[in-house]
């Protein structure tokens, strides 16, 4: 018998669609898999074998949240999120704008000092950091988590803004040097308002780091119950050994997670292109 | 005469000033941030490593006690976390360098509904990791949990996955598995820059899909090859996952976990042996640029491009 051409290529799509299909199963399973878990009662956990789908939607879990400090949790993330959400973006911008439009002797050398800084490894600096700041008087308050954004806010992302300010014809800022605006003024109302783009990438992006983020709150801020942040809170009271008190049932816990994977994951959805093609610059570039 | 060219000193380093200031005000936060977030800390992690610092009492210069320490009576135990490291890099980074690759040749054409595809997959990268741990340990419970149950359907035998030492780091490699979208998202970018002639002249000349794989798409991505083998060094030598899931602080079932980024964390942040934490950080970094700089060394198979 035989196949032609084209129905060839329709069994081969069809082939592909099922192994994708089958792919998305594995990937989104956690997921479903807590979804479904943050809807099942105390009987539907306790279930021998476990069960994946809940016998009816049982809603009290997502109550069980507000049994915890979330609302103060969630006050202390925005704190340290707005921060870093402003200052960033805008130190960033700010050397860049500097390296990208104004001429300066030992440019060459800042700008192989500040890339240079991108191979300091994460593991040899956290130690003398937490020093430092300790004699700062800083562990125990948000300083070391919203305090360091303002002073460049990272070499990767200054790079980024050179690159988007690259674009920006050097005449246009000529121009208005001759109608005599100064550098802070051509900074603020002429390449900025054009960086906005990236920008709104940059404070996506931001947000999901500080969202996610456990391991600074965890280090500087876990001394005091009332400094958690939703994550750092999440990891005492849910988490470690020894939180397994009434309110904290698996349904429960479940829907804690559901609770704090939804902003992120929503943002993705809404961004992806963008998030994606960010990544995916990145990774070339570097 | 001298005062002549003092002047001319002066002048000219007048006439830098002004016309290089504004530029220096823009970089300053960064100057500032490297002198005081990376040169200084940097410097003082060296000094501490020969130091014995518990953040009460002042620090003490030893000298080299802290690495003597590590290679005479810590060596079993710290030689322990560095070979669970090394097991764990050794498996995890072929295994995914592959997996992630195979996933991103599957996704790259353009057929309908693929970026839905794309996004499902890469979304086990942004969800965070308190959430991931929150699943993970229930997912995989001893006995109980819903993976036994899943691979029991497929008639292979109960684990204790990470309840167990003999299990927990293959379940820990396993897991990792989530994490191949952020791999396939970097081989995709990679696969957009090969120029399209490439496979247009191959597929003239006849060759198979499969030829045009090995042929053109590998060796025309072999710069992201080597970018995410040196990155997957990097990051699984530098593991720390096993923190969130295990009871233990991250050393797991007889320490079967105990990752050495676990440890220099519990030395240094439960501990508070900041100057025996450095030493050790010192070791591991020593470890990663050495094998860095040996795939460097081995890296002629590396295309870059025509323009480098």
């Amino acid at each position: 018998m035989v196949i032609s051409k084209k129905s060839s290529r329709v069994i081969g799509l069809a082939f592909s669609y099922v192994l994708l299909l089958a792919l998305i199963v594995f990937f989104t399973f956690p997921f479903v898999f807590m979804i479904n878990k943050s809807f099942m009662d105390r009987i539907d956990t306790s279930m021998y074998p476990v069960r994946f789908f809940p016998r009816h939607l049982y809603l009290d879990n997502y109550k069980g949240i507000f049994e915890v400090e979330m609302l103060r949790w969630l006050g202390n993330t925005m704190y340290i999120t707005v921060f870093n959400m402003i200052g960033t973006p805008l130190s960033s911008s700010l050397v860049a704008y500097g390296f990208s439009k104004c001429d300066f002797k030992g440019k060459r050398f800042f700008f192989t000092m500040m890339i240079s800084t991108i191979m300091l490894p994460g593991v040899v600096m956290q130690i003398p950091m937490y020093v430092i700041y300790n004699s700062l008087g800083w562990i125990g308050t948000y300083n070391p988590l919203t305090i360091p954004c303002l002073f460049g806010g990272g070499a990767m992302n200054v790079f980024l803004f050179m690159q988007f300010m690259k674009n920006i014809p050097r005449e246009m800022d000529n121009a208005a040097k001759i109608d005599g605006a100064n550098a802070l003024v051509r900074y603020f109302y002429m390449t900025l308002p054009i960086c906005v783009p990236l920008i709104l990438m940059n404070v996506i992006n931001i947000f999901m780091g500080c969202w996610n983020d456990y391991m600074g709150p965890l280090i500087y801020a876990s001394s005091s119950e009332d400094k958690y942040t939703v994550g750092l809170g999440i990891y005492y009271k849910f988490i470690v050994a020894g939180s397994e008190g009434s309110f904290r049932t698996p349904g429960v816990k479940m829907a804690i997670g559901v609770l704090l994977a939804l902003p992120s994951a929503v943002l993705f959805f809404i961004f992806q292109r963008q998030l994606i093609d960010g990544i995916m610059i990145g990774g070339v570039k570097g | 005469m001298v005062s002549l060219k003092s002047n001319g000193i002066v002048k000219k380093s007048l006439k830098v000033i002004k016309s290089s200031y504004t530029g220096w005000l823009f970089i300053m936060p960064m100057i500032l941030g490297t002198i005081l977030f990376c040169a200084i800390p940097f410097v003082q992690s060296f000094i501490l490593a020969f130091m014995d610092y518990d953040m009460m009492r002042p620090p003490q210069w030893i000298g080299i006690e802290n690495f003597k320490a590590i290679f005479t009576v810590d060596f079993r135990e710290v030689w322990g976390s560095f070979r669970i490291t090394f097991i764990y890099a050794f498996i995890s980074i072929p295994v995914t360098m592959f997996l992630s690759y195979f996933l991103a040749l599957l996704l790259n054409r353009k057929i309908p509904g693929m970026m839905f595809f794309r996004v499902l997959i890469y979304l086990p990268c942004i969800i965070p990791p308190i959430a991931s741990a929150i699943v993970w340990k229930d997912i995989f419970a001893p006995q109980i949990g819903i993976m036994n149950r899943i691979v029991q359907a497929f008639g292979l035998p109960a684990s204790d996955w990470l309840s167990s030492a003999s299990s927990a780091l293959m379940t820990i490699i396993f897991m990792s598995f989530w994490g191949l979208g952020g791999g396939m998202i970097l081989w995709l970018a990679a696969f957009k820059n090969i120029p399209v002639d490439l496979y247009e002249a191959a597929s003239l000349d006849g060759a198979s899909k499969l030829r045009q794989i090995f042929s053109i798409t590998i060796p025309m991505s072999s710069a992201m090859i080597f970018y995410n083998l040196i990155n997957g060094v990097i990051g699984s030598m530098q593991m720390f996952g096993s923190f969130l899931i295990t009871d233990n602080g991250g050393r797991g079932p007889d320490n079967s976990l105990y990752f050495i980024s676990v440890r220099i964390y519990q030395e240094a942040f439960v501990s508070f042996n900041m100057g025996y934490a450095s030493a050790l950080a010192w070791i591991l970094f020593f470890v990663i640029a050495c094998m860095s700089a040996l795939l460097f060394k081995h890296s002629k198979w590396v295309f870059y491009g025509e323009d480098m």
